[in-house]
């Protein structure tokens, strides 16, 4: 407390005397800061910087590393599985557009008009999202198996069984499935708080004017939640390109590669072939393509904002 | 009829036939999902009560024949669990700790404390936000081998405190408190630290809770990082012990199985049920506010 008394006594022209007493009126934010600026240093900055100087180096921890040049880039673009991982990308980023992006508001829109059992509905929606992950492998490969429940039901309808896990045009389509029936249900309560907070005298004056039921969704609901929409299709576009877990988990990229992500590639060249440096070339490529979506989605988010 | 109590639909649109039929329509979909929703948690229950050969028969069936609880004393023996979850309840508490009061702190000094360049030190911790993860998870990887941190918990606590996403939580919070209590606490002679163990963290239970439930479920979820980072039993957090000994297992008899998976998912299941009001606000939060 004291520096905020003594700054005014000193005088004017010595400089010095007054930088310490800045120094001291600033010194318990910056010890405030501290922590947190040595933690992002340490664990982001340092990787993100030691991401593009490994991709320049064989990366050996036993030896130690040398420098090769464009060597590790030139391993990438010759990599034949490269192209495949880029297109199965894309097919998985479509597939969760197609299959899963437009559930949440489909339901939101629903479920903010049931009246009753609202709450009940909203818990078992999100229930999944409660649920580990390691679980959701283990009860969706049960779940898909060709001895499981739905090929039961297909089995009785008199329809062919579907391999859903190892028939390589389903495979992909299986794991969205999986992806969309556990984390629909936070996209939906999202969707359902914009919903919920349209003024409903908007509606009411639709209606007085003459306005259908479509109309009023087609013309005041989804407009409304138009930014919002195009935050979550950003944010899923990101995090969708990145996917590899639920592949590596449920089938290791097969069947014949028809589920090798980038993302896949990436962990696979780390920690199955230990070629770090290729693996971190993978990344800084990676980053260039996505970083120019999160800029897309900042500029986005900063416009959303200043019109609620 | 009021006009706070209508949606899109009034209450003239429910007396036509044709919206009612569509209403109808959108209900059945509803129960369609919320049974979708339910039927597969069901499923992992009821299989691991089955016996060996029901759970294996074709067509399946819902309810087991037979409830053979003691596929859950065998499932109890086959992996060490209390330990996997010390382990994983380890990693979320210093987590916890460590977003408290790195991140805590940082977005307080950042909302409350007088700061010269505040805003290229924002830009320092908001930058973070663009990179995406996977684009350095093997640098990541290589840094903390060579910083010593493979197979400690220290490897995870740590960069808890590198989280610009909840930065922006707790920064967003502390700007909603108002500067005047502060400045009345430091007239009364109170240190900065005062201010922010003993003013702003109390106030900031409800987002300090929310950030508990983010990182809860991340630690409770996380299975791949820590297979890498961690080695051996010891060490493992529970997912990753079940992803390694459950999901990769092949002799592991089916209904075992789902007795495993079923001790696994229950918990938060249960924690969800009884907290899911407050949850389901925190998650909002959340979610505006980020």
């Amino acid at each position: 407390m004291d520096h905020t008394v003594a700054a005014p006594v000193r005088p004017p022209d010595a400089t010095g005397g007054r930088s310490r007493a800045k120094f001291g009126k600033y010194l318990p934010g910056y010890l405030f800061l501290l922590p947190a600026i040595v933690l992002f240093v340490l664990f982001l900055w340092v990787p993100i910087v030691k991401g593009v100087v490994f991709s320049f180096y064989h990366v050996d921890f036993v030896k130690g590393d040398t420098f090769v040049g464009f060597d590790n880039y030139r391993t990438v673009f010759r990599d034949a599985e490269i192209g495949v991982s880029i297109r199965n990308t894309l097919y998985y980023m479509g597939l969760c557009l197609v299959i899963g992006f437009w559930v949440p508001i489909l339901f939101a829109v629903a479920i903010s008009e049931i009246k009753r059992f609202q709450g009940f509905v909203r818990i078992a929606a999100y229930l999944p999202n409660v649920i580990p992950v390691v679980v959701l492998y283990g009860l969706w490969r049960w779940i898909y198996d060709p001895v499981g429940p739905i090929n039961a039901v297909l089995t009785k309808l008199g329809l062919d069984q579907i391999l859903f896990m190892t028939d390589s045009k389903w495979s992909m389509a299986s794991l969205v499935i999986m992806e969309t029936w556990q984390q629909f249900g936070s996209g939906m309560l999202i969707y359902l708080a914009a919903v919920l907070s349209i003024p409903k005298d908007w509606y009411e004056a639709a209606e007085i004017d003459g306005a259908g039921v479509w109309a009023r969704i087609r013309h005041i609901t989804l407009p409304s939640i138009r930014n919002l929409i195009g935050l979550m299709l950003i944010l899923q576009l990101i995090a969708t390109s990145q996917g590899y877990q639920s592949q590596l988990a449920m089938l290791d990229g097969g069947p014949m590669n028809a589920t090798l992500t980038y993302g896949l590639k990436i962990v696979k060249y780390a920690f199955t072939k230990l070629e770090y440096g290729v693996a971190s070339a993978m990344g800084v490529l990676m980053f260039l393509v996505l970083g120019l979506l999160a800029v897309v989605q900042f500029r986005m988010n900063n416009r959303g904002d200043k019109q609620p | 009829m009021k006009a706070a109590e209508r949606g899109i639909l009034s209450s003239y649109d429910s007396k036509r036939a044709s919206t009612r039929a569509v209403i109808g329509v959108m209900s059945l979909v509803v129960a369609a999902m919320v049974l979708s929703m339910l039927y597969p948690i069901a499923v992992t229950f009821f299989n691991s009560l089955k016996s060996v050969p029901e759970v294996n028969s074709f067509p399946p069936k819902l309810l087991p024949r037979a409830w053979e609880w003691s596929n859950y004393r065998e499932a109890w023996h086959y992996m060490k669990l209390p330990l996997f979850l010390k382990n994983t309840l380890l990693i979320f508490a210093g987590n916890l700790v460590v977003t408290v009061f790195a991140l805590g702190g940082a977005a307080f000094a950042l909302s409350k404390l007088s700061l010269p360049r505040r805003k290229l030190i924002f830009f320092f911790f908001l930058t973070t936000l663009f990179i995406p993860p996977s684009t350095y998870i093997v640098p990541n990887f290589v840094n903390l081998k060579d910083l010593g941190l493979m197979n400690s918990f220290f490897a995870f606590w740590l960069p808890a405190g590198a989280s610009a996403f909840n930065l922006l939580l707790l920064k967003s919070f502390f700007d909603d408190i108002n500067n005047e209590i502060f400045e009345a606490s430091r007239i009364d002679g109170a240190s900065d630290w005062y201010g922010f163990t003993r003013i702003a963290l109390p106030l900031a239970v409800p987002i300090v809770s929310t950030l508990a439930i983010f990182l809860f479920s991340s630690a409770w979820n996380d299975w791949f990082w820590p297979s890498l980072v961690m080695h051996g039993d010891p060490h493992y957090p529970l997912s990753t012990a079940i992803y390694k000994k459950v999901i990769q297992a092949t002799g592991l008899k089916l209904n075992v199985k789902f007795a495993i998976l079923s001790m696994v998912a229950l918990p938060p299941i249960v924690v969800f049920l009884i907290f899911q009001r407050f949850i389901l606000r925190g998650l909002h939060l959340g979610g505006v506010k980020g």
